[in-house]
């Protein structure tokens, strides 16, 4: 027989017909009732009818019937499965435990069940224990771990400081660290400086190296030996004219030397002198910081100038003498100074700093700023999830109530909702690690600043544990607890209270979770809107220079000890510059010896028409070496006179210009410009000197007859952002040139400037090497880098934060409106407008944050002593930030409020008033 | 069949024993259960779409039948339904039960056993 084997597609009839008659079919129902179709067709058409006859039949089988009681059902229902195998298996296993493996297979079946729910929970509990793991993990290998050096909370910085002149950080002068030195609080003292200084060896490029002169005490006061050679002797003399020795680095002689042992009593060619070298320090080893070389002292720190700050040093607590103690007998050392001495030491003072706290210097206060508020981000991860839970518990109240009431063992049910718990904080756990695997390593290799010690950074089992132990308590502990609550309220009460009967208790405690989130966001919110406002504080400081386009290249020519070298430095230099500006697209080139930020010489300062009974009531000012073009190149304003030209050489008159700060200080009321000075710095050490001095037949020196100011210069920022300019004085480079200059070319870009500083240097001083070459834009951000970056963390934070609180109030109030449908609706019928329930919801909503920012505004400001320690421009109790940061998350609150209010408004009444 | 409103209500209540029954001996499709109660009750017993396939829902949700999606190459997959274990209890008390109605009837009403 040629029957079909099967008729035309049934399903889209089915469909249409239960579209007619508005009732909603499952699709398994639509392939059921198509089959039958077909069959009624089929036989039909067996029967012998004709295609049309037998469509005809089958198709009046289908409009003779109603669809409505095929309405909802039997949507096979796998939770309907789920229930009946637990339960099953709940009563099987009455008598004995229920095996947790069977437990966590139905808790993964029930999950995959709600997949959304879960993936929540894990992504939410995932991101927050992998933030705090890495964060945590950083503040602890670079705040928490030790110093590798013996006994590292017995060693100090020490710093000079002038409350008068706002410097905290100071280099000092190393006559007064001697004086220091000797005080019977310190078992000892080592103290340096930074000679720039040019590696050079036959047949290879020269490089900068980065050295530090220093006391041939260093490495033993540090408790360090070198890998490799003897170091400098133990208990030698604090310096050593006779022989100039020094030790090099592990990476220098890696790099350089290829790890050649033979180095050690090889002789170096450091600016041009030839150094011994007596040691290799071990891998790892960064004292005071990124140095290459480390030079012995060679000459007497007693025989300097108590003027001249620009000596660093370490000292070592004697046992037993707590800081205080070593900072009061500072203080009463500097009082004495202070009046012997009182040009010198007036007003100075030296700052004794644990080593630890003054390596980190901003990110000790900035990284606990960031693990306060990561914490902070976990902490609202985690109520969040527990919110999730806890509503989850409620809507399964009702589930719990049936197979409690058909005899399911309350432990079972507990053990149940418990392996679901353990499913979700396994799999957060899980992931967190991962996320901390992989951001740590991210953070170290894309952080902008140099951050001391973050390199170590790895995870640490010990801050792992404590994360997962978090997750794990805190998912237990909310995951069981309602489940307790349920089961307990079941075993004692009948089915009647239906999926109603918890929600006042439960709502307060619901309520009372979305409050802390809010209060929390609101701390982190404002304190990234605060860290906003410093950064903008910081980029708004006046600068006195407005540079275009303008590179900066750290260059070294080296008169060595050969003091009649000089005058060749200054036309070197000279030479270098013109060579710079001939070369195409240059538009202006200068040097200097100081950047901005960064402070020049201090010495005293006296008009020639002023006398002073003593030299040292002379004031101090800063002294630089800038040569003509500089302030053009940089974009410094010229208020007054002239700038320095080529023609101020040593030949000329000695000219100087001032900046305004000094011109209105000492000149009030009428033109510095025209004035004469007495000319103090005649030289400091090997860096520089003074040409318009003239030698005596004795080898002393004399100042010339008079210099002259012939140009004001508005302020450039001489000292660190968030400190007032100081006074300063400007001299010719040809006049007094300086070994160690910064070039500063404006030119058309990046790479023709380079190429001409290049270019000059390879025609006049070929054995010079270039140091580092940076942008102007480049070093001003790297100025405001560290707060930059802690305000981008914390904005994040913030925004992941105010977005979990969003979400936990969005959460509370679609739970509230779901849980409230039937009352809602009898409202509705009752003739309460939809406007006014929406708006009872979003004014609720609003109550609540209220009571969240309220409480957050307080935390910020209990937390306000460790915030300023990262601002600058602000204080914590800024209004402006703590308005944006309230206003913020007050939106976001409220948003998230309405598509829960819009849902309580569209409640169907009579829905409300079927039963279920 | 409006007019007939005691034979409704017997059909609704037999409607279960009917296709415990036919289930019991042979697992069935919809269609099939819907052509053999017309068949065997020679047309007496018929039931709309509706009717049949909401019983078969609600006996399945009682766990009295399971159904099982069937795939055949070349056809549309079927349902077929197979009594369970309570199915068959409860297949059992009805069946007593209704023959002792059935007999009541015989003996009060005059209705005989066919």
């Amino acid at each position: 027989m040629a029957t079909p084997s099967s008729g035309p597609d049934w399903a889209a009839d089915v469909l249409r017909h239960a579209r007619a008659t508005g009732v909603d079919l499952s699709p398994q129902t639509v392939d059921e009732l198509a089959a039958h179709l077909d069959d009624v067709y089929l036989a039909a058409r067996a029967d012998g009818a004709g295609d049309d006859a037998a469509r005809l039949t089958a198709r009046q089988a289908l409009d003779a019937s109603g669809l409505l009681p095929l309405r909802h059902e039997p949507r096979p229902n796998p939770r309907a499965t789920y229930e009946r195998l637990a339960d099953d298996a709940a009563a099987s296993s009455r008598s004995r435990s229920l095996a947790m493996g069977y437990a966590l297979r139905m808790a993964l079946r029930q999950l995959r069940l709600q997949p959304a729910f879960a993936a929540i929970v894990i992504l939410v509990l995932g991101l927050g224990t992998g933030a705090a793991t890495a964060v945590y993990t950083i503040v602890d290998s670079v705040v928490l771990r030790p110093l590798p050096y013996r006994a590292p909370d017995r060693l100090v910085k020490l710093w000079d400081t002038n409350t008068e002149k706002g410097l905290a950080h100071d280099p000092f002068s190393p006559v007064t660290f001697m004086d220091y030195r000797a005080l019977p609080v310190f078992e000892d003292a080592a103290a340096w400086w930074r000679p720039d200084v040019n590696l050079r060896d036959p047949g290879v490029e020269p490089v900068r190296v980065r050295t530090i002169e220093t006391s041939a005490n260093l490495f033993s006061l540090l408790g360090v030996g070198s890998q490799l050679g003897e170091g400098f002797p133990k208990d030698g003399p604090f310096f050593v004219r006779s022989t100039r020795t020094a030790v090099i680095n592990d990476r220098l002689w890696r790099t350089r030397y290829g790890a050649d042992p033979a180095l050690i009593g090889r002789q170096l060619a450091l600016n041009d002198t030839p150094f011994t070298i007596v040691g290799i320090m071990p891998p790892g080893f960064h004292f005071p910081d990124d140095v290459d070389v480390w030079q012995r002292l060679q000459w007497d720190l007693g025989q300097h100038s108590r003027s001249a700050h620009f000596m660093e040093g370490v000292a070592r607590l004697k046992d037993g003498v707590a800081i205080e103690q070593a900072r009061a007998a500072a203080d009463t050392l500097a009082g004495r100074l202070g009046r012997q001495f009182e040009g010198s030491n007036r007003g100075w003072s030296f700052a004794v700093v644990p080593l630890l706290n003054d390596q980190l210097g901003y990110y000790r206060p900035a990284l606990y700023v960031l693990f306060g508020a990561v914490g902070l981000l976990f902490v609202i991860g985690c109520l969040n999830v527990a919110s999730l839970l806890l509503t989850r518990a409620l809507t399964r109240e009702r589930e719990v109530a049936v197979r409690t009431a058909i005899g399911a063992a309350p432990r079972h049910i507990v053990v149940q909702l418990l392996a679901e718990s353990v499913i979700l904080s396994g799999a957060g756990a899980l992931l967190g690690l991962l996320v901390a695997l992989i951001a740590i390593p991210l953070v170290v290799a894309i952080t902008p600043v140099s951050i001391p010690r973050l390199d170590e950074a790895v995870v640490s089992l010990r801050v792992l544990g404590l994360a997962l132990g978090l997750v794990v308590g805190m998912t237990l502990t909310f995951g069981l607890v309602p489940s307790l609550v349920l089961v307990r309220r079941h075993t004692a009460h009948d089915l009647k209270a239906g999926g109603r009967g918890s929600s006042r208790d439960t709502r307060a405690l619901y309520q009372g979770l979305v409050i802390a989130e809010v209060a929390l966001a609101c701390a982190l919110l404002v304190a990234s809107a605060l860290l906003v406002r410093t950064v903008g504080a910081m980029t708004r400081v006046p600068l006195g220079v407005a540079p275009k386009d303008v590179v900066l290249a750290g260059v070294q020519l080296s008169a060595g000890f050969n003091s009649g070298a000089w005058p060749t430095v200054a036309s070197e230099q000279a030479t270098i510059l013109d060579g710079i500006r001939a070369q195409p697209g240059v538009i202006s080139a200068g040097s200097t010896n100081d950047l901005p930020f960064e402070h020049g010489w201090r010495n005293p300062f006296q008009p020639a028409d002023q006398a002073f009974a003593r030299p040292e009531d002379r004031p101090q000012v800063q002294y630089h070496s800038v040569s003509d073009g500089y302030f053009e190149t940089m974009g410094a304003r010229l208020v007054e006179g002239r700038a320095f030209t080529a023609h101020d050489t040593p030949d000329g008159e000695a000219v100087v210009i001032v900046n305004e700060t000094l011109a209105r200080r000492h000149y009030p009321g009428r033109s510095a410009v025209g004035r004469e000075i007495v000319s103090t710095p005649s030289q400091v050490g090997p860096l520089a000197r003074n040409l318009t001095w003239a030698f005596n037949k004795d080898g002393s020196r004399t100042p010339p007859a008079r210099t002259r100011i012939v140009g004001v210069v508005a302020d450039i920022q001489n000292v660190p952002l968030g400190t007032p300019a100081e006074p300063a004085v400007y001299a010719p480079t040809r006049q007094f040139p300086f070994g160690a200059v910064t070039i500063a070319v404006a030119a058309r870009d990046r790479a023709t400037a380079v190429q001409a500083v290049r270019n000059a240097l390879k025609a006049v001083s070929p054995q010079t090497p270039i140091g580092t070459v940076e942008t102007w834009d480049d070093r001003l951000a790297s100025r405001t880098a560290e707060p930059r970056l802690l305000m981008t963390t914390l904005s994040a934070f913030g925004a992941l934060a105010a977005f979990l609180a969003a979400l936990g109030v969005y959460g509370l109030f679609s739970w509230s409106v779901t849980l409230r449908r039937r009352e809602l609706a009898i409202r509705l019928t009752l003739g309460e407008r939809p406007r006014s329930v929406g708006a009872a919801i979003v004014r609720r909503s609003a109550v609540m944050v209220a009571i969240g920012l309220a409480i957050g505004v307080g935390l910020v400001q209990a937390a306000r002593g460790l915030l300023s320690t990262v601002l600058f421009g602000v204080t914590p109790h800024d209004t402006t930030s703590v308005l944006i940061g309230v206003a913020l998350l007050f939106v976001a609150a409220i948003v998230a409020s309405l598509p829960p209010a819009w849902r309580a408004m569209r409640v169907d009444p009579i829905e409300g008033l079927r039963s279920e | 069949m409006g007019d007939r409103p005691a034979f409704d209500e017997a059909k609704r209540g037999s409607a279960e024993l009917l296709i415990l029954a036919l289930v019991e001996e042979d697992d069935l499709h919809g269609y099939e259960i819907g052509r053999q109660i017309e068949l065997r009750s020679s047309g007496t017993l018929t039931f709309t779409l509706a009717a049949l396939y909401a019983t078969l829902y609600r006996l399945e949700a009682r766990r009295w039948i399971t159904g099982r999606w069937v795939e055949k190459a070349g056809q549309r997959r079927r349902r077929h339904y197979r009594i369970t274990e309570a199915g068959r209890k409860t297949l059992a008390a009805q069946r007593s039960d209704w023959a002792r109605f059935v007999a009541a009837l015989g003996q009060v009403a005059g209705v005989r056993y066919a």
